[in-house]
């Protein structure tokens, strides 16, 4: 086990390096200097270029620029908000968008698991097709499909939500987001949830606690779902990789003041500084939490760690 | 006791009599062996969510190839007197496509025809116009034809790098296989959605760099797929055989083992063409999609989106064809996945 983890770590640990160095071949690679000025001579850009270090040799440069992100120094943004510190521009907008992402995936959850647990009990009933439908449709559209219609009925034609996010009211105007946000989560864990539960449902064990003389919610909630959910892991990856993703496109729709309404203006004003500090924040987070996710994996199920080290070896 | 020598030999042929000569041994029709495709076909058409997406599939690859001159107008033409004006299809006003819109001006509503007043009596813009007083029909099967194209460019990658990436990985394994596992799994440990950012700010946007952003990525899941059959497969005795035989192994790899993966192949590639049209349009959302005048549905979508209450029909169109090639692709992927390997559970 010890041997899996630190394999783990070392993998993601190479991982960052490696991005770091795209990162940092992409800010080199870009055309333009900083100093872009007329006025000066070709002495004096010379004079800046050592003052700064900037011809040193590419390896130099490299690790002094790790050595300045490792410090939380992302360098200043340029156009957003002009010699910001990046650092500042995150304080606020960092705590937004968990928060946002955080409820997602909650809300997403809890009702995904609801309709599983509704279909699988309910097998081959008019509420198991439902619940089908609705976990294909979440699974395959794009969470804008959903802002925009939910904005556009919920928001604009019912009036009973806020179009635009309101940080004076947190709460009822964060409401349409997140569900948006959510139809993804949502869709997975009702499909996840379904197939686990109709297969535990068809177990030896739970015939013995049946016959055991179990019954009612407790045999549904103690015996099956709680086998059912052992494996919902496996699921956990790409449902925050798509609550990522998804989150760039929400935040724009509702001007969230988020991060990835930060990525995307930083795209869309070729602010570069911004836009490789936040890719490093999105791929620190997916990293770490992937680690967390494999590691639990492996824990929980020793066949996967087991199989895992085999496939690593040969 | 005379029966202990009684030659068995010296019976004459008569005394022989045939049993259970006719009905008894019956062929088993039940469980007779059927054909691999024969009874995928039938599992597949029995799936009714697959065919719908196969027939909405077809429908869309049909007004893909024929919508854009079904109209006087191309993708780029402007006319900028029409412009705003909302759906209208001879035949079909009482439907409610007789251009008028409902505009709200604070609490006021009115009836809108901008036809009316502009006094174009013999102009229909089937699915309205765009701000610029361009035909949204033609716009948006002109940025169908550029999703299914990314979709082909998925299928493309998928097969040429994914799955030789896979196979050879897994069929020479060791140090081999270690390195190129572990190059997969640095690659996959970025999150696409900086990776693509990255790549297409690099190559400046564009159909190439969204293709070139597709290629980084788009090929992990299916090498992993491609590998994992590999590892159960080249154990196996008729992989010894032509061994024996001297095949090389190329030979082996792409001949004798991959015909025996196909399924899982077909089924990996349907799952990644929804994933490529997603991916375009929601670099088109974010702002990296393709440059005007050409329009894609990501870059229709984020363009009406700008003015979706007022003119709501704008992005409605592209949205639902968006919202149906997604689900069409999915459903039908769904499908394969059960017709051609049965066994695999339902995740």
């Amino acid at each position: 086990m010890k041997k899996y983890i630190f394999k783990r770590v070392l993998y993601s640990v190479v991982a960052i390096l490696v991005l770091l160095l795209l990162l940092f071949l992409m800010l080199d690679l870009m055309p333009g200097s900083p100093f872009n000025d007329d006025k000066l001579s070709a002495e004096q850009i010379e004079v800046l270029y050592q003052k700064y270090g900037l011809d040193d040799p590419f390896i130099i440069r490299y690790f002094r620029y790790l050595g300045n992100i490792i410090k939380g120094d992302f360098g200043v943004s340029y156009n957003i908000a002009s010699n910001v510190p990046i650092t500042d521009l995150l304080q606020t907008r960092v705590p937004t968008s968990i928060r946002l992402g955080g409820q997602a995936v909650l809300l997403g959850a809890s009702i995904g698991l609801l309709l599983g647990l509704i279909a699988a009990l309910k097998h081959n009933t008019v509420f198991d097709t439902i619940a089908t439908i609705i976990s294909v449709l979440g699974v395959s559209l794009p969470s804008y499909v959903f802002a925009l219609a939910l904005s556009y009925t919920l928001g604009y034609r019912a009036g009973w939500f806020p179009l635009l996010y309101d940080s004076a009211s947190p709460f009822i105007s964060s409401v349409l987001p997140t569900v948006a946000l959510s139809m993804f989560s949502m869709a997975n864990i009702a499909r996840f949830t379904r197939t686990e539960m109709l297969e535990v449902l068809r177990s030896d064990y739970m015939l013995l606690a049946e016959s055991k003389g179990i019954s009612g919610p407790k045999l549904i909630i103690r015996h099956a779902l709680r086998n059912a959910l052992i494996p919902i892991i496996t699921v956990l990856g790409p449902l925050i990789v798509n609550t990522m993703t998804g989150s760039l496109v929400i935040e724009k729709i509702f001007s969230i003041p988020g991060i990835g309404e930060l990525m995307v203006r930083s795209i869309q004003q070729n602010d570069y500084n911004v836009t490789i500090a936040l890719s490093f924040i999105y791929s620190l987070m997916y990293i770490g939490i992937m680690l967390v996710v494999d590691i639990l994996y492996g824990i929980i199920d020793p066949r996967i760690r087991l199989s895992k080290e085999d496939s690593h070896e040969s | 006791m005379k029966a202990e020598n009684f030659d068995y030999s010296k019976l004459p042929a008569d005394a022989f009599e045939l049993t259970n000569n006719d009905t008894s041994a019956h062929v088993d029709r039940n469980f007779a062996s059927q054909n691999y495709w024969k009874d995928a076909l039938v599992r597949f058409l029995r799936n009714k969510g697959a065919i719908f997406g196969l027939i909405m599939i077809a429908i869309i690859i049909f007004f893909a190839v024929f919508g854009p001159s079904m109209t006087p107008y191309t993708y780029e033409s402007q006319i900028i007197e029409q412009q705003n004006l909302a759906p209208r299809i001879p035949g079909l006003e009482w439907l409610g496509f007789d251009g008028t819109e409902t505009m709200r001006l604070g609490e006021v509503e009115l009836e809108v025809n901008g036809y009316e007043r502009g006094g174009f009596t013999d102009v229909y813009y089937w699915f309205g116009s765009d701000t610029l007083g361009r035909d949204i029909f033609t716009r948006v099967w002109e940025g169908t034809r550029i999703s299914l194209y990314i979709a082909i460019v998925a299928v493309v990658i998928d097969i040429l790098f994914g799955l030789s990436y896979g196979l050879i990985s897994g069929y020479f394994g060791g140090k081999l296989d270690a390195v190129m596992q572990r190059c997969a799994e640095i690659l996959n440990s970025i999150p696409n959605l900086v990776i693509v950012t990255l790549m297409i700010l690099v190559l400046s946007p564009g159909l190439g760099a969204i293709i070139v952003a597709l290629m980084i990525t788009g090929w992990i899941p299916m090498s992993r797929i491609a590998r994992a059959q590999m590892l159960k497969l080249k154990e196996q005795e008729f992989v010894l055989a032509s061994k024996t035989l001297g095949a090389s192994p190329m030979r082996i790899i792409f001949k004798e083992i991959m015909p025996n993966i196909i399924g899982q192949i077909i089924t990996q590639t349907m799952f990644s063409i929804p994933h490529a049209i997603f991916t375009e349009a929601f670099l088109a959302f974010v702002g990296l999609g393709i440059p005007a005048p050409m329009a894609s549905l990501g870059t229709l979508i984020s363009d009406a989106y700008k003015n979706f209450t007022t003119h709501p029909y704008m992005i409605l169109s592209p949205l639902i064809v968006l919202a149906f090639l997604m689900l069409s692709f999915n459903l039908v992927a769904d499908g394969l996945r059960d017709a051609l390997d049965p066994k695999q559970k339902d995740m």
